[in-house]
């Protein structure tokens, strides 16, 4: 494709750093933005002046006619933004969580592969070094036939009681933890072990927001005899910044792995890994592969120099597709759904 | 330009992180939790010879400066060089509130700014996006406040913010920021980075000369973009009267041998090792390495 004429539609948190990362990248020329701040709007016209700025996503895609477009906006509003550029066969990288319902994640999975565009969304962590590693070790059987996991992500996202404005704080526009925060934790296992039949137990729980969940517990059921847990918290005060934690059982050993580190203990030696019988660690300055320009972690990098990669063409291996993320997207909804009905015995009674 | 101390204690040590271990960063966060803890590390760097300190605008930073301030006479040849903002107060605010209503949290909770920004209060916002050097340099007045009456050699940018600007190629926020931390500090400007190769090449094409430049740079090529050769070359190619090249992350955080990791950071052309440790031992250690294989 030679230099991609990109196209942001939101400039928010993550807009930016996408935005930065992307301006890294020989390939690519950005030419245009929108964004309904009016203080967002002056800031980009009066300092970063190359960038043709639009009212709207519709009124960006009539006149520039990119070639690809990055969207963060607030997740409820991807459905119709992303649908819309589908129809004008421009190329897409979303944010998560991808929608707000599986039917809708599952259109716009459809329509993508049916006009043959490049898709991908910002599941971040599969592109993460160390979560990659974890993928290789588990399908090539170092642990051997799984039996159960443990998925846990906790950050001090929410500080203070409802503090929350704008579209975090409102389930609705794709707030909550089980949306923002959880979704990654969701995805993680999707990845990693797969998507599960079933899933039961759920619980979403109010620590210091009004209106979102802050808690999100559930038990993740498959036919094939795997099962295991999720719980993730966003106002864990012992977390600087958010952790992703997976602890993997097999029958030939068990695997505990975060963002930084492998433990991995082996019933017998693994010569192809390098693993000894019992207990092993992999750091993260064991795997890290370096990526052209850093800003908030080297997964952040490579899944958008990924996207890049993918719209040049050639023989790429397409990671995190919009059917990833409505697979995701499936299991969000099942946890949400199975809160609802949930029968809870009081511990004082 | 005013030379930089050629070894400088860090500080992640005290503050929970760990780039290898958050089992470990948990741990050490868990062990400093009192203000003591942290003097004593910092006694057992003075004890070594070590007179220069850098420290992050955080949370903690008041108390440990004031206690500082407190004893001046005991610790009256101790240079600082702070880091600026604490990068994960405001990541968690902008998700909590947004970008804009982040910043207004910042500088409406600071007394001594109120009334400069009395025209915000009164519904002009659209002041932060017009004028965004102007609250940058508010924001770096009350991040850099904690340390007022401490002899600071160099003011750093935080490389979150640093390399969001570089990949947004913000020439006007970097010239701005060196203006007033040498015109309103008197000190030198100094940023960290991940991205040294990419910061000089700018810089150089910028015009923006002597500054402190602070970055990963070790011997396994952790935590350095592009490459570990880019970085070498940079290096080698570096006009010293315009940059000087403080080094970080030297042992990548473990996973090379201390006297290894010194060997291969005093080759390279860089006028400053920071480091962070947490025992007496590990900074008699480093230091005497650092002295041994560096002129």
């Amino acid at each position: 494709m030679g230099q991609i004429k990109l196209g942001f539609i939101g400039l928010g948190r993550m807009g930016i750093t996408h935005l930065s990362i992307l301006n890294s990248n020989p390939n690519v020329n950005i030419t245009s933005a929108c964004d309904p701040s009016i203080i967002i709007n002056i800031f980009f016209k009066k300092y970063f002046d190359s960038i043709n700025l639009y009212h709207d996503h519709t009124e960006l895609i009539d006149k520039e006619k990119p070639d690809a477009i990055i969207v963060s906006t607030p997740p409820n509003l991807h459905y119709q933004v992303v649908e819309e550029a589908i129809k004008n066969n421009i190329n897409i990288f979303a944010e998560k969580p991808f929608t707000l319902s599986y039917k809708e994640s599952s259109i716009l999975a459809n329509l993508a592969e049916e006009k043959g565009i490049i898709n991908q969304a910002g599941y971040v962590n599969r592109f993460n070094d160390m979560f990659l590693k974890t993928k290789e070790l588990i399908v090539n059987n170092v642990i051997g036939k799984l039996t159960g996991f443990k998925s846990e992500m906790f950050s001090n996202t929410i500080s203070k009681e409802d503090t929350v404005e704008g579209w975090r704080g409102n389930e609705e526009l794709g707030g909550g933890c089980l949306n923002e925060m959880a979704s990654h934790a969701v995805d993680l296992v999707n990845y990693i072990i797969g998507v599960p039949d079933m899933v039961s137990k759920s619980v979403l729980s109010k620590i210091l927001s009004k209106s979102v969940d802050d808690v999100v517990s559930s038990t993740f059921i498959y036919k094939n005899g795997i099962s295991g847990t999720l719980y993730v918290n966003w106002c864990d005060p012992a977390y600087r910044k958010p952790s992703n934690k997976l602890e993997i059982s097999g029958t030939e050993g068990q695997l505990w792995v975060d963002q930084h580190g492998i433990k991995i203990f082996l019933k017998r030696a693994y010569e192809m890994y390098n693993l000894k019988e019992g207990l092993n660690k992999i750091y993260i300055t064991d795997v890290f592969n370096n990526v052209p320009f850093y800003v908030r972690g080297n997964e952040f990098t490579s899944q958008l120099y990924h996207f890049i990669k993918c719209l040049n063409g050639g023989d790429v291996k397409k990671v995190c597709t919009f059917r990833d993320a409505a697979e995701t997207q499936k299991v969000l909804n099942m946890i949400r759904e199975d809160s609802k009905k949930g029968k809870f015995y009081d511990a004082k009674n | 330009m005013q030379k930089i101390d050629k070894v400088i204690l860090g500080d992640n040590q005290f503050f929970g992180i760990n780039h290898m271990s958050q089992e470990k960063a948990q741990q050490l966060g868990e062990r400093f939790r009192e203000l003591k803890d942290i003097i004593a590390v910092y006694d057992y760097a003075v004890e070594n010879g070590i007179n220069a300190i850098m420290l992050n605008s955080n949370d903690r930073a008041k108390e440990i400066c004031d206690y500082f301030r407190a004893n001046k006479t005991r610790y009256s040849d101790i240079s600082w060089y702070p880091s600026l903002p604490y990068p994960h107060k405001y990541a968690n605010l902008v998700a909590e509130k947004g970008i804009v209503s982040a910043v207004n949290e910042v500088i409406f909770s600071d007394n001594s700014t109120k009334g400069l920004l009395s025209l915000v209060a009164k519904g002009s916002s659209a002041l932060l996006g017009q004028d965004a050097v102007k609250i940058m340099q508010m924001l770096v007045d009350i991040e850099i406040k904690a340390f007022h009456d401490l002899n600071i050699k160099v003011i750093f940018l935080q490389n979150i913010i640093t390399d969001l600007l570089l990949g947004l190629k913000a020439k006007i926020f970097f010239k701005e920021y060196a203006d007033y931390i040498r015109k309103k500090y008197n000190v030198l400007p100094g940023f960290l980075t991940m991205n040294l190769p990419h910061l000089v090449k700018h810089f150089t094409e910028w015009g923006i000369e002597e500054v402190v430049i602070c970055s990963s740079i070790n011997k396994i090529g952790y935590l350095m973009s592009p490459d570990i050769k880019t970085y070498e070359e940079t290096l080698k190619n570096i006009d010293k009267n315009k940059y000087q090249i403080m080094a970080m992350s030297v042992l990548a955080s473990g996973a090379i041998p201390p006297e290894d990791a010194i060997q291969y950071i005093t080759g390279q052309k860089v006028n400053s090792i920071v480091f962070g440790a947490s025992s007496e031992k590990n900074i008699k250690e480093t230091t005497q390495l650092i002295n041994s294989y560096f002129n």
